[in-house]
């Protein structure tokens, strides 16, 4: 059994297979055909003459094209095989695959072909949490065509598959008898489109039009790279991490139903290809000065879709900025709260952050007033729905208590949220982060206010705000006896006293006392929080910590290169160029792609980073990592209508050259050369 | 499912109270800097009752005169009504098939943030103390 996946997509629509580009699905496995967090096809598998295929090699041609090179038999040695497959497979309403089956003897060759096909139309929660299906499956074959299909009430999904080569079709799959004549070629292409029915009787269309999507497949791959800044450096992986980051982010490009020809960030693959509010915010900020686009697309989005009314059940309030939209079947059923979902803490001040700094980049001031009301909601809902302990906080805790989300901040899992000694928290829970992304956004607010929206008086009270949250905070959330910040309040207004990343977060916000700076960064690069490669998520000696625990240890490459700005921001140059090493190193081991997350490790004990477990990639806000950490690395930083580059690089790099970096003064060229010693540059 | 028909056809009901209420308003400035049309079919049996919702820079007004419309929403009055008294969402009834939209989605996705929310929510939720959470993890 090959066991390597192979990811291919287009926006929502995407096939995982194995390398010789069979489905072989269970319910639990994350194969198949998907669109609108629906499964639609969960089999698809090659033989010829009853044989399965091996694969030879196996080519993504682009992020939405893939081809294989295949033989008959599924043996480890090759007998000098008489044929060979060509498969080879673009997604688009479904997918179109190319088969071509080549004859390399000098006599015809009279060979079955069959392709089996079947679909579970299971919703992505489905797949993720293995639930049953309540609805009938339905297999047809209609004017030369295989439908599956799946039904329950009005909700109607189908799977149409033909053939431009004859085929004799049943309910399992297609069959072909065929004769390859001598050193010649058979070929067929094969299309897979997914339909939604249409709920008035009407013929059924493909999904993505009845949704309202139109397809925007002539991205051009080239332009889209061609249009960011281009990137040369003495430390050639660094070129190629810089290309794998452009290709990846354009793979995880997304367009909502509304803004068809216009494109934000996905959060990742598989499981998160749709819009989430915090992952599009974060990543965004990091592609800024790359790709201004997805920022302005983003905001957009948000905007469309913030929430106007109290529902519990979506965990929505007027002005909340929402947490992930999802489109299938239990989505549609209401079984499960994501129409949108907005349980998230973070994503609406972080809303007026990106708003602020998108425009000191591009000094688009028309996005910013016409994005008016949404930025003065999101700032309002901080005030007004997000402080639940009534002590002047943002805090969380939902009101779905079935299917919403428990922890509602980035570190979203069960025990993310701890006291030294291990124990949990309860709810509401002020986590620390919260309150720097709300200061930051009062901060910013007010300069938008005063210099874009001409309202000097909501300016001076935003400011008058954010100083007095800063003072509190600098006194409520410090421990004394670690020199930190505690990871949270809890419910009686006690410090949960761990040592967290989240520290470097405030340093990014600005929350942080100056007097205070320094011992946060040692705490960032000392042993129990810097493992050698980036910033553990906890650090070592707090009970719960665990090299490989999700939020509990492991290194995050989005979140150093948060950190790395924070400790920019508070001008440890040389201390962020120490983050820009390690996350930068590691990306070279990963082929450019930085998982979601690897193992905190300690470098010396492993050489390697570690990769987590179950993480997925590419995930959107890894792939934006290596590009803040540029920015912070060149020290990029607008001022007025100037952008001001100040190197502090890690020494290895050498020369570094960012041509034609965009914003507001037009595209500048930047240049840095490697200065700072980071210790070593061990694994060579 | 009750239909308003007959001698009942002018006795308020839950989608005229809400295009009542919408117009009554006048401005909503959730949507400042926005303008547009969307016609409502509300399919009952074999009578349409048309309904259409002009947004114009944040003013809202309301008409039950036919005419063009940037988009066109159309349900069975009964979803309508469910839709109209926060009972039915109108995403999830997208996705099944009970609410159909045409045209711009952008002015489809203004009339489902003019919908109210789910009767009974609240926005408010009993703080848990840590001794619950910790109560309900399984000791390691």
């Amino acid at each position: 059994m090959s066991d390597e996946l192979v990811q291919i997509l287009e926006g929502n629509t995407f096939v995982v297979s194995d390398d010789r580009g069979d489905i072989e699905a269970s319910l639990t496995d994350p194969t198949g055909l998907f669109s609108f967090d629906t499964r639609f096809l969960s089999r698809w598998v090659l033989t010829i003459n009853g044989q399965r295929l091996t694969p030879l090699s196996t080519d993504d041609l682009q992020y939405f094209e893939t081809r294989f090179f295949l033989v008959p038999g599924t043996g480890t040695v090759y007998v000098d095989s008489k044929l060979s497959v060509i498969r080879q497979r673009e997604v688009a309403d479904g997918f179109q695959e190319q088969l071509r089956v080549f004859n390399h003897q000098n006599e015809p060759l009279n060979l079955q072909i069959r392709i089996e096909a079947a679909s579970d139309f299971a919703d992505l929660f489905e797949v993720k949490d293995a639930l049953k299906k309540k609805g009938h499956y339905q297999a047809r074959v209609v004017d030369g065509s295989l439908v599956l299909g799946y039904q329950r009430e009005t909700y109607a999904r189908e799977t149409r598959i033909s053939s431009t080569a004859d085929a004799v079709i049943d309910e399992n799959g297609l069959s072909f008898g065929i004769t390859v004549p001598a050193h010649g070629e058979w070929r067929t292409d094969l299309d897979v489109v997914v339909m939604a029915s249409a709920p008035d009787g009407s013929a059924p269309s493909p999904i993505a039009r009845r949704l309202g999507v139109r397809r925007d497949m002539a991205r051009g791959l080239e332009k889209w790279i061609g249009r960011a800044p281009r990137l040369e450096c003495d430390w050639k992986p660094l070129e190629s991490i810089y290309r794998r980051c452009l290709t990846d982010l354009a793979a995880l490009r997304f367009s909502t139903l509304t803004m068809p020809g216009r494109s934000l960030p996905a959060a990742g693959l598989p499981w998160f290809m749709t819009m989430f509010g915090r992952d599009s915010i974060f990543t965004s900020l990091q592609t800024l000065p790359f790709t201004p686009e997805l920022a302005a697309t983003t905001l957009l989005a948000l905007a469309e879709r913030q929430g106007t009314r109290i529902d519990d059940f979506r965990d929505e309030d007027p002005g909340r900025i929402l947490h992930e939209m999802r489109y299938g079947e239990l989505t549609a059923f209401e079984e499960r709260p994501h129409s949108p979902y907005y349980g998230t803490a973070d994503a609406t001040p972080l809303y007026v952050v990106l708003l602020d700094e998108y425009e000191r980049w591009t000094g688009d001031a028309k996005l910013v007033r016409d994005l008016e009301h949404a930025a003065r909601a999101a700032l309002n809902w901080i005030d007004e729905y997000a402080d639940l302990q009534g002590n002047g906080y943002v805090s969380y805790q939902r009101r779905n208590e079935k299917t919403g989300l428990e922890n509602q901040c980035w570190k979203d899992s069960w025990d993310s949220i701890s006291y030294r000694n291990g124990d949990l928290p309860g709810f509401p829970r002020a986590t620390c982060e919260l309150q720097g992304y709300a200061y930051d956004a009062k901060i910013r607010g007010a300069r938008l206010a005063r210099q874009v929206w001409k309202d000097p008086a909501l300016a001076d009270r935003l400011e008058k705000e954010a100083a007095d949250l800063k003072r509190r905070f600098n006194r409520d959330f410090w421990v004394e006896d670690g020199e930190y910040f505690a990871v949270a309040l809890d419910i009686d207004g006690q410090q949960v006293d761990s040592l967290t990343s989240n520290n470097g977060h405030l340093l990014w916000s600005g929350i942080v006392d100056k007097t205070k700076a320094r011992a946060l960064m040692r705490h960032l690069l000392g042993p129990r929080l810097f493992s050698g490669w980036g910033v553990r998520t906890l650090a070592e000696g707090e009970a719960r910590y665990n090299p490989i625990g999700y939020h509990v240890g492991t290194v995050w490459p989005f979140d150093n290169s948060f950190i790395a700005w924070g400790l920019r921001r508070y001008g440890y140059k040389e201390e962020a160029a120490r983050l820009v090493a390690g996350i930068l190193e590691a990306a070279e081991i990963f082929n450019g792609r930085l998982p979601e997350a690897f193992g905190g490790y300690e470098r010396t004990s492993t050489m390697y980073p570690v990769r987590y477990p179950t993480a997925c990639s590419p995930q959107a806000w890894s792939t934006g990592a290596p590009l803040l950490l540029l920015r912070v690395a060149l020290g990029l930083e607008p001022h007025g209508d100037n952008l001001i580059v100040d190197p502090a690089l890690p020494k290895w790099l050498g020369n570094l050259e960012l041509l034609d970096v965009p914003g507001r003064w037009k595209r500048i060229d930047a240049f840095g050369r490697g200065r700072v010693d980071t210790d070593r540059h061990p694994h060579r | 499912m009750p239909t308003a028909s007959g001698g009942l056809a002018k006795a308020p009901d839950p989608i005229s109270e809400f295009f009542a209420v919408l117009a009554e308003s006048g401005h909503l400035a959730t949507f400042e800097g926005q303008s547009a049309t969307l016609r409502f079919e509300v399919v009952d049996g074999d009578r349409v009752e048309r309904w259409r919702l002009i947004v114009s820079n944040g003013d809202v007004s309301v008409t039950m005169e036919d005419g063009a419309a940037d988009a066109v929403c159309r349900a069975d009055r009964p979803y309508f009504e469910a839709m109209m008294t926060g009972r039915l969402n109108a995403q999830a009834a997208v996705l099944r098939g009970l609410l159909v939209c045409e045209g711009s989605m952008a002015a489809c996705i203004m009339f489902q943030r003019c919908l109210p929310g789910p009767p009974g929510s609240t926005g408010r939720v009993a703080p848990i103390s840590g001794a619950t959470v910790m109560s309900q993890r399984r000791p390691e």
